[in-house]
């Protein structure tokens, strides 16, 4: 049994490889180019779901919305009681938040009512707030907004106060307390944290209601079944659970990604046509050689195997060289212009560094993607080069 | 040794069928130098292939050593023709590229010995021939007679039985002719087979050469 | 239809392997309906090259085969994520109604290609080429099997539905689910188990008598139980969980990955005893190579799974 790998054969291949470098160095480049490509793809949409997953770890467990005639609405805050007497919820907290649409800019801020003395309902917020003096906030009419807020509004002239548009046209004056730092940074990024009393003014609401009501269980396992005890209790409420999101999350990711890679089969045929094209048409060079080699005792399997040693060790260099580049490029360099494709659904969110998410499942999918493919592409053409008649060279 | 028996080659492509060769009979026993001569275009060539079991047959059997080669799948063949045949081409047929040692080594490769043992033929054979201190030089840089030599070397490296040339003088001054007779000679002493396929009138008056057959056309005329 | 990149690997790959199996299947039906080891026709010499294509595609089609195997389940596993209900690969499986019959059809045709690799290397060692006719038939009948795989993959992902709900494998594998799978938990454990050593010893005997036949007959039967014993047996001393029945979690990350290595040993230990022995009687050669090595992985299948109950019943005194 003669399964060891020919040393010699594969250091042959090497030496064809060097030897016609011109036309592999082309097949090469544009091949670790694509693979480039792909995997920062990949990687930029895998950590940005790392960082979701991680900023979803502390939302709520379950978020209640009240729908009216398929719109959402405003929830009486009288419901957080009832919904506290039903077992297994450990705390129901209403609140009160939305967005302000600031025009000279042409964002939105997320703006979140606090008050002084609850309890807040994710670990971010309760940071945030545990530095804060609210009742502070509260007698000076202040505000402490994200760091991005106060880039923009720096930018608007707005340095120490902000005049706030309310519903009824009114103005509403409020100072800049302070910001947050952005260890948190996608989700905070975009923030404002004012007094509740400040809120209801801005959205105009009335203070008997909340925007939404979040619901945290004591024990994960019987999300399922409070839900189904909330629904009855009030139909026209719909329980968004933190799994939803998760998933939703995930599906815009994968979307996102599966219709970047669908684009990205599209070049990658393109350039398998090119590979199989380039490899097809064989010099008289190469075909002399061919001959040359079945005259002095090659079989047909040999020069296959020498033809498959070249092209997996070509496509193997270029994935490895390509995974190389887009390691840096993503995490070194923190991927300039390709993560704005991923985050393009607000001019506040982008400043957060990606978290490495490498992982052998990555890879291992990054290989599937590129090298038996390429492989694949040259099948076809080796066996071409293999069955050349050695009567060539004799003439 | 070499036994040819009613060969008829038949190239057929998609417009015509050219008939290479017909009734080609030959017997060449062990250690007979036979030359095949005639004129280009009259089947030699093809006839050394089929020997080599490079091309097949469309009708009648080549057998060489007891073993009938045209039958032989492409993996025994080639198998054969490494351990059997030593190949000497019209224009050397080296790989330009590739170091002289590197050349030598070609029929090697699919045998997969061990290091040592390949080393210790490649350097014996280039001794044998004289170009051992051009061992790391790229083909394509040496002369005419260096890469003769060189072709040679290859030819000879898995010490075959039977050496087939074709044309080998055709490129060659006198001197490196001359050259080239003295080998054969030596190879013919050692026991191997040889045919040489040529329109050379120098191999016609050779003492070492056992017969000549005259080709035309595909046919043995003598 | 959900698009994640993984999804897309496999199914470009599928096409990839459509493409070339069909060429194939072509080349195949010519070479089985024309093959003449004497004929001295150019068409003879030009069927034996394109033998070398039909083996090149087939070798490159089963190399890739075996790490898809895995890389499909692993798929399955990070879909469990987005799909609702399911907990491993097992939920996203059984999420269409033709999960199972999809995996039954990808470890078939591992045992089918690596077989027809076995016998493509054993007629390539001989100069009459003995088997041939016998390969390219065996090719296109492997053909019906290879197509339905690719195909019932492809509606597979298409028809995964992501806002479906369905069964964790806690339900699937469990007496009280009404699948067919239930009717696995119906039987006692200890006669499963039982009849799963059995095989592994008849394999032994079979070994030291020389019987081929029973050789293949032990294996095949073995491969059978060794999952369903997995299933009802095994993999509770795995998860350390009675009521944890999966083969799928096995797979998981939690337990060291641990499936992959038991899967792996069962297929290389399975697939020598019945495709190597098959062979062996097709060259009526007595080579024990075959049947050491599917020996030892086999022995070495047995050791892993009943390292579990052992040791928990050594750390806990009880079985469970």
């Amino acid at each position: 049994m003669k399964n060891k790998i020919n040393l010699f054969l594969v250091e042959y291949a090497i030496n064809a490889l060097v030897r016609r470098g011109g036309k592999h160095f082309f097949i090469g480049f544009i091949f670790t180019f694509l693979i480039f490509l792909l995997s920062s793809t990949l990687f930029i949409s895998d950590a940005i779901k790392l960082e979701l997953g991680s900023a979803l770890h502390a939302l709520p467990e379950i978020t209640l919305q009240r729908f009216v005639a398929g719109k959402q609405s405003d929830v009486p805050i009288q419901r957080v009681d009832a919904l506290l007497d039903i077992e297994g919820v450990k705390s129901a907290i209403p609140r009160v938040w939305g967005y302000y649409y600031f025009k000279p800019a042409g964002v939105n801020f997320s703006v979140i009512g606090m008050d002084a003395f609850s309890r807040q309902y994710t670990q971010t917020l309760q940071t945030i707030v545990d530095g804060i003096d609210m009742k502070a906030l509260e007698k000076e009419n202040g505000m402490i907004v994200g760091e991005g807020v106060k880039k923009i509004l720096g930018a608007n002239y707005y340095q120490d106060f902000f005049n706030f548009v309310t519903s009824d046209g009114q103005w509403k004056k409020v100072f800049i307390a302070g910001t947050f730092n952005a260890s948190i940074s996608l989700e905070a990024n975009d923030m404002i944290l004012l007094p509740k009393k400040i809120a209801y003014e801005i959205f105009g609401m009335d203070t008997t209601r909340a925007t939404d009501i979040v619901v945290s269980v004591s024990n994960p396992k019987e999300i399922s079944m409070v839900v189904n005890k909330i629904n009855l209790l009030y139909p026209d409420m719909r329980t968004i659970t933190k799994d939803d999101i998760r998933v939703s999350y995930q599906n815009i990711f994968d979307y996102k990604s599966g219709f970047f890679l669908s684009l990205f089969m599209v070049c990658a045929f393109t350039f398998f046509i090119i590979v199989y094209d380039k490899l097809s048409g064989l010099s008289s060079e190469e075909k002399k050689e061919i001959g040359i080699l079945k005259a002095v005792g090659w079989s047909m399997d040999d020069i296959i195997k020498e033809k498959f040693y070249e092209s997996f060790i070509l496509s193997l260099g270029a994935f490895m060289l390509g995974i190389c580049f887009s390691l840096f490029f993503v995490y070194g360099l923190q991927a300039p212009l390709l993560r704005d494709i991923f985050m393009g659904y607000s001019n506040l969110k982008p400043s957060f560094n990606l978290p490495f998410s490498v992982d052998g499942g990555m890879l291992c999918l990054l290989f599937l993607l590129s090298v038996p493919i390429y492989i694949g592409a040259t099948l076809i053409p080796t066996w071409r080069a293999s069955i050349l008649d050695a009567d060539e060279v004799m003439r | 040794m070499i036994m040819l028996r009613d060969i008829r080659k038949v190239y057929t492509s998609a417009s015509e069928e050219v008939v290479a060769l017909k009734n080609i009979s030959l017997h060449v026993k062990v250690g007979e130098f036979c030359v095949l001569k005639g004129a280009s275009g009259s089947g030699k060539s093809t006839v050394l292939s089929l020997i080599a079991g490079l091309s097949k047959p469309s009708s009648g059997e080549v057998m060489v050593d007891g073993k009938q080669i045209s039958k032989l799948p492409d993996t025994f063949s080639a198998h054969f023709r490494r351990r059997n045949i030593g190949f000497i081409f019209q224009k050397y047929h080296l790989i330009p590229t590739l170091s002289v040692k590197d050349n030598i080594i070609v029929p090697l490769i699919p045998e997969n010995l061990p290091l040592a043992q390949i080393e210790q033929r490649v350097q014996n054979v280039m001794e044998k021939f004289s170009i051992a201190h051009k061992a790391t030089s790229m083909v394509k840089y040496l002369s005419g007679g260096e890469q003769q030599r060189v072709a040679i070397a290859r030819a000879l490296v898995n010490h075959p039985k039977i050496i087939l040339a074709d044309e080998p003088t055709a490129n060659l001054d006198a001197t490196l002719s001359m050259e080239l007779m003295t080998i054969f000679e030596m190879l013919k002493n050692e026991g191997v087979s040889i045919i040489v396929a040529t329109h050379d009138p120098l191999f016609f008056d050779l003492a070492c050469v056992d017969s000549i057959k005259e080709m035309k056309n595909g046919e043995i005329v003598s | 239809m959900t698009l994640t990149p993984e999804i897309i690997a496999l199914l470009m790959l599928d096409a990839l392997f459509l493409f070339f199996s069909l060429i194939a299947l072509v080349l195949s039906v010519r070479i089985f309906l024309k093959w003449d080891m004497h004929s001295t026709h150019a068409l003879q010499y030009s069927l034996e090259k394109q033998s070398y294509l039909v083996s090149v595609v087939i070798k490159y089609i089963f190399t890739l085969k075996i790490p898809l195997f895995l890389f499909f389940i692993f798929t399955c596993n990070k879909l469990s994520n987005i799909i609702t209900g399911a907990m491993c690969a097992a939920g996203v499986v059984n999420s269409v109604d033709f999960g199972l019959y999809l995996t039954v059809f990808k470890i078939i045709n591992l045992y089918f290609f690596g077989f027809w690799l076995l016998l493509n290397r054993a007629d390539m060692k001989e100069e009459k080429l003995p088997f041939t006719k016998l390969k390219f038939l065996l090719f296109i009948l492997f053909f019906v099997p290879l197509l339905a795989e690719i195909v019932l993959e492809i509606s597979f992902f298409s028809s995964l539905n992501i806002s479906k709900i369905v069964s964790c494998c806690g339900t699937l594998f469990s007496a009280a689910s009404t699948s067919y799978l239930s009717l696995l938990f119906k039987v006692d454990k200890t006669l499963v188990v039982g009849i799963f050593y059995f095989f592994a010893f008849l394999i032994g005997i079979a070994y030291f008598l020389k019987n081929s036949v029973v050789f293949i007959f032990a294996n095949g039967m073995f491969v059978i139980f060794a999952i369903v014993s997995l299933i009802v047996f095994f993999s509770t001393y795995v998860y350390e969980l009675p009521t944890h029945n999966c083969p799928f979690c096995l797979l998981q990350k939690e337990y060291y990955g641990v499936g992959y290595v038991m899967y792996v040993t069962l297929y290389i230990g399975t697939f020598f005893g019945i495709g190597g022995t098959i062979l062996n009687g097709l060259l009526r050669s007595d080579d024990r190579l075959f049947l050491k090595i599917s020996l030892l992985f086999d022995t070495l299948y047995v050791l892993i799974v009943s390292a579990y109950p052992l040791s928990y019943y050594l750390k806990n005194g009880v079985w469970l």
